[in-house]
């Protein structure tokens, strides 16, 4: 088949299922954190971090790092010291991120900048190098959670009591806010701040309809991701769509099955409930006549 | 008998005023301490304060002699939030994904759990009666189910020391008094050290040995059935 044995095809099937493990994984702690907003309001900062690079002549991924990064430790640390504020702090940082973006583009005169592939990645010119990089970020993000999973799941549940225990608490969120950050920031280039950011949500939105355990909701993200990817890519490549913005709607109509899946189930349960469970003034009148019978 | 915890001249205060004022207390090893007062008189805070999630304004507390900033043991102490389920309805977690939390703390942070620390988690499902709802979603269960689970998980390690925040809070009479029951077990049999903040001094005083009334400093500190002698004279533990 033509859509796995083209060159440019295999790569983009690899980056986008390196992807889709990656972002539902580290985007499960986001999402059942209240923050699901974080990887969108980092990938503006990470968009201000590369204009910014081009228009001073520094490489644009180290520039798109180093910016999302910092970006990244000073919105965990306004979070922690104002936490009744979290969503507004990070709508101030996605708004300043897009501004100074947009300063920087002005600015630059000479060019250079390819605002859609920003946006929207090019799944299909991926490189050797590009497939490399993502794959060192996928292992190191699968490493960070398999050996923290328990103290994650711990911080994202309950960090009042995570904090009790002993756990270093400041140091594991800024950990998995320093990682968020570099998925962003890497993968960005790649596939665009749209699939990183969505990718990050909606397979976990997906799986949280039906999961009823911690690392059912991770795993059953990370399927939800694959699934997106793969039949998101096929369409994209027969129906000649683009592919970010396809997979990102096959995860919304995933998101939209399992909400309609889950509101007609739980009615279903509630109505065999009712039906099985005996009424207790039935019962209760039942026994009283009983009684009554006996005497 | 061994004090365990030493309270010394302990001030805490939110920015309006003291909540708690030159607090001094001492706590013996194996007390089930009701902590009593009306509302806004520092009872949580003080716990939370003991529990290292607030730093002390002024004053010291000590654990096993040892000042709570440095103390490393945190596997010795047990901790059940004030209404810990309250946000959680949804949150996809099972019953014993929660107890096995328990089990975490900063000794073992990068270990997975290995088939002694499974038993643990066995064994206090079944002493919380929790076998049946062990793999339910915490969200699906009741209010006082709940409060089992939390008390579950904080006592799967064995701590030495139990610290709950109104742990009856939100759950039926029978449920409280369950619960109530439960401490007094743990207590009695197990000689665990408890400090409970409560509401319900009448339920305090049937399993609790000793009870302080905090209102910004120790208003009264004894046992739990002179308090409630204390309270009916004076009614000054609830305004």
């Amino acid at each position: 088949m033509e859509i796995f044995a083209l060159d440019f095809m295999q790569r983009a099937w690899i980056a986008g299922l390196i992807v889709a493990v990656i972002c539902p994984l580290i985007g499960s702690f986001l999402v059942l954190r209240h923050q699901s907003m974080m990887g969108d309001g980092l990938g503006h900062i990470a968009f201000a971090g590369v204009a910014g690079g081009v228009l001073l002549g520094v490489g644009p991924v180290i520039s798109g790092v180093v910016a999302t990064v910092l970006g990244a430790i000073f919105i965990e640390k306004a979070r922690t010291k104002l936490k009744d504020y979290g969503d507004m702090i990070l709508a101030i940082f996605f708004y300043s991120g897009i501004a100074l973006a947009i300063i920087f583009i002005g600015l630059n005169k000479t060019g250079g900048f390819n605002l859609s592939s920003i946006l929207f990645g090019s799944l299909m010119t991926i490189t050797t190098s590009d497939l490399w990089l993502i794959a060192t970020l996928g292992v190191i993000a699968s490493c960070f959670v398999v050996m923290l999973y328990r103290p994650l799941q711990y911080l994202v549940f309950d960090e009042t009591s995570a904090k009790v225990a002993g756990l270093p608490i400041n140091t594991l969120n800024m950990a998995l806010t320093i990682l968020t950050a570099l998925t962003v920031a890497l993968a960005m280039r790649i596939v665009g701040i749209l699939l990183v950011s969505a990718m990050m949500v909606i397979p976990v939105a997906c799986s949280l309809q039906t999961a009823k355990s911690f690392s059912g909701t991770i795993l059953g993200g990370i399927g939800y991701g694959l699934f997106s990817v793969f039949s998101g890519l096929i369409l994209s490549y027969y129906l000649n769509l683009a592919p970010g913005g396809t997979i990102v709607i096959v995860g919304t109509i995933c998101f939209i099955c399992s909400l309609v899946y889950k509101i007609t189930n739980s009615k279903k349960i509630t109505k065999e409930t009712l039906e099985n469970e005996p009424c207790a003034i039935c019962a209760h009148s039942e026994a009283t006549m009983g009684e009554k019978d006996e005497s | 008998m061994e004090k365990i915890i030493k309270i010394d001249n302990l001030s805490y205060n939110y920015g309006e005023g003291w909540i708690l004022h030159n607090l001094s207390l001492e706590i013996t090893k194996g007390d089930f301490l009701a902590v009593i007062g009306p509302n806004g008189a520092g009872k949580s805070t003080l716990l939370r304060l003991l529990a290292n999630i607030l730093e002390p304004t002024k004053g010291d507390i000590r654990i096993y002699d040892e000042p709570l900033d440095t103390f490393k043991h945190w596997e010795k102490i047990g901790y059940v939030p004030q209404n810990p389920a309250r946000n959680q309805k949804d949150f996809p977690i099972k019953v014993r994904e929660v107890v096995e939390l328990g089990l975490v703390n900063s000794g073992n942070i990068f270990k997975s759990l290995k088939s002694k620390d499974l038993l643990k988690v066995n064994a206090i499902i079944n002493k919380f009666y929790l076998e049946d709802l062990a793999s339910k979603k915490l969200g699906e269960l009741s209010g006082g189910q709940q409060q089992r689970v939390f008390l579950a998980r904080a006592m799967v390690n064995n701590p030495e020391i139990l610290l709950l925040d109104e742990p009856a809070t939100g759950i039926d009479t029978e449920a409280k008094a369950e619960l109530y029951q439960m401490l007094g077990d743990l207590s009695e049999q197990e000689g665990k050290t408890i400090i409970m903040v409560s509401h319900d001094l009448d339920l305090a005083v049937k399993y609790a040995k000793n009870a302080v009334c905090l209102d910004h400093g120790v208003c009264f500190f004894g046992d739990v059935k002179e308090a409630l002698n204390h309270h009916h004279k004076h009614g000054y533990f609830y305004r």
